[in-house]
């Protein structure tokens, strides 16, 4: 019965619900997981990479992780090349803003105008929403540093700690039990790491399997020329990989 | 005619919007270096210096500078739209503009206006990472026509006056210290002949590995 309103994606079924924006969630838990942490000093946002072969090329782009602007980055969950698209929509978004207000644009700013893009996926046009889910990590001077999720139905929410993709519910509760925000930033790099570790299919966590960055203070000022977007080095993620593999989780 | 000065009419001088605001800029090309420099006058429908801190250059990377000289309010906003497409280069491409690929932007964004020009008039001075860190710089006309050279560009209001400084003290392959007294000393005689600019002046000087960056004393008048 409810199959002949999956089609349009933008009709409601019988039951009140959007189909399509289901379907594409669903699709996003299939997709490899991501994780941030927001902290005093900085977020943290830690992904599973999916696509691994020895004959990949590790070109400079990443992945998981994208760079919006010299403070504010993005990990995504779902399907690439429509995260691409919104991806080049918030850069552009964000330099106009910094063009015509000489000034970074607010992260609130920036999820906000992106979600509606995918919200509009769900009420205009008859196309199918984006397949993405997003974990946007940022600082700004009116709201310092933030952590927003966003999914295909458009809608977001301002996190301190977080998850997408898959097994997202286990990283979740790991998250809410482990995650403290006085943390600081290097324990935030590691509990990452610890709760990609639960929610991958492997016992052991290879640094070639795992992305991370963060958006932090470069110095001890929180001016806004000291923010600065960091992908994590291959040396920094064996080391952290070494320690999540070594160390114990505490039994629940 | 019989005696008597001519009619009102034929008294008015005609403005070119080019001299509205006012404005000197040089770039000369050294050893493994490339050095920039401009004014610092900021004045209002000519007469009024309105104030001796204008920034007319503007820092793109680190080894790569754009000076525009014309119509403040079309610098500016020029500056604004090259920091853009650059920032959006270099998030796309995760690597930095060339200077010589800058320059060729630079021309296209202002031939798009062919038929209703932004007034001002580029230089552009920088050193490409990709080819030894080697100089380049170039001026422009206002609809984006290049001419790069290995010597020295300058544009402003006295270009003429720019011109002669900079023929009678360059000489090629200066070190970065030498090329700042030669530049420095051009940009603040070029300016002395010229009411719409000086009022002190800045220069970078690029090299491989540091810009330096000097503001000059210059006339205040």
């Amino acid at each position: 019965m409810a199959r002949r309103y999956d089609s349009h994606t933008t009709t409601f079924s019988p039951e009140g619900r959007l189909y399509q924006v289901e379907y594409a969630i669903e699709a996003i838990s299939h997709a490899g997981a991501a994780v941030g942490l927001r902290t005093n000093e900085g977020v943290v946002l830690a992904a599973e990479k999916k696509i691994l072969s020895k004959l990949l090329e590790t070109s400079v782009a990443s992945e998981k992780m994208c760079k919006l602007d010299d403070h504010v980055a993005v990990a995504v969950a779902g399907i690439n090349s429509d995260a691409n698209l919104l991806i080049n929509s918030a850069r552009l978004f964000a330099q106009r803003y910094a063009a015509g207000y000489s000034e970074p644009v607010p992260i609130e700013q920036l999820v906000h105008h992106l979600c509606d893009q995918k919200q509009g996926y769900t009420q205009f046009g008859g196309l199918r929403p984006f397949g993405v889910s997003f974990l946007f990590a940022g600082w700004d001077k009116s709201s310092g540093f933030q952590l927003y999720q966003s999914d295909p139905s458009g809608n977001y929410a301002g996190w301190t700690a977080t998850a997408i993709g898959a097994n997202n519910q286990a990283a979740q509760a790991i998250l809410k039990s482990e995650y403290a925000p006085s943390m600081s930033l290097n324990a935030a790099r590691k509990l990452a790491l610890k709760v990609l570790k639960q929610t991958m299919d492997s016992t052991i966590l290879m640094p070639e399997k795992v992305e991370m960055c963060e958006v932090a203070r470069a110095h001890e000022v929180p001016s806004e020329k000291h923010i600065r977007f960091r992908m994590a080095s291959d040396k920094e993620l064996e080391e952290l990989c070494g320690l999540a593999n070594s160390a114990t989780l505490p039994t629940s | 005619r019989a005696g008597g000065a001519a009619p009102e009419s034929e008294r008015v001088t005609k403005m070119s919007i080019m001299s509205y605001n006012g404005a000197a800029i040089i770039a000369m090309c050294g050893k493994e270096c490339v050095a920039i420099a401009s004014d610092l006058r900021f004045g209002i429908n000519q007469q009024q210096t309105t104030a001796v801190d204008m920034k007319k250059i503007y820092k793109i990377h680190d080894h790569l500078y754009v000076g525009l000289s014309g119509l403040a309010t079309d610098q500016a906003t020029l500056a604004q739209r090259f920091k853009f497409r650059h920032n959006m280069y270099e998030l796309r491409e995760s690597r930095k503009m060339r200077p010589e690929t800058f320059a060729n932007l630079v021309s296209t964004v202002l031939y798009e206006k062919r038929f209703g020009p932004y007034y001002a008039e580029p230089i552009v001075a920088g050193l490409d990472a990709t080819n030894g860190y080697k100089p380049f710089i170039t001026g422009m006309d206002l609809i984006g026509a290049m001419a790069p050279t290995d010597n020295f560009v300058v544009c402003g209001n006295n270009e003429e006056s720019l011109f002669g400084v900079c023929e009678s003290m360059y000489k090629p392959d200066l070190e970065p210290e030498e090329l700042f007294e030669v530049i420095a000393q051009c940009i603040l005689a070029g300016v002395n002949r010229d009411c719409l600019s000086g009022w002190g002046g800045v220069v970078h000087v690029i090299s491989k590995d540091k810009v330096i960056t000097r503001t000059l004393k210059g006339r205040m008048d």
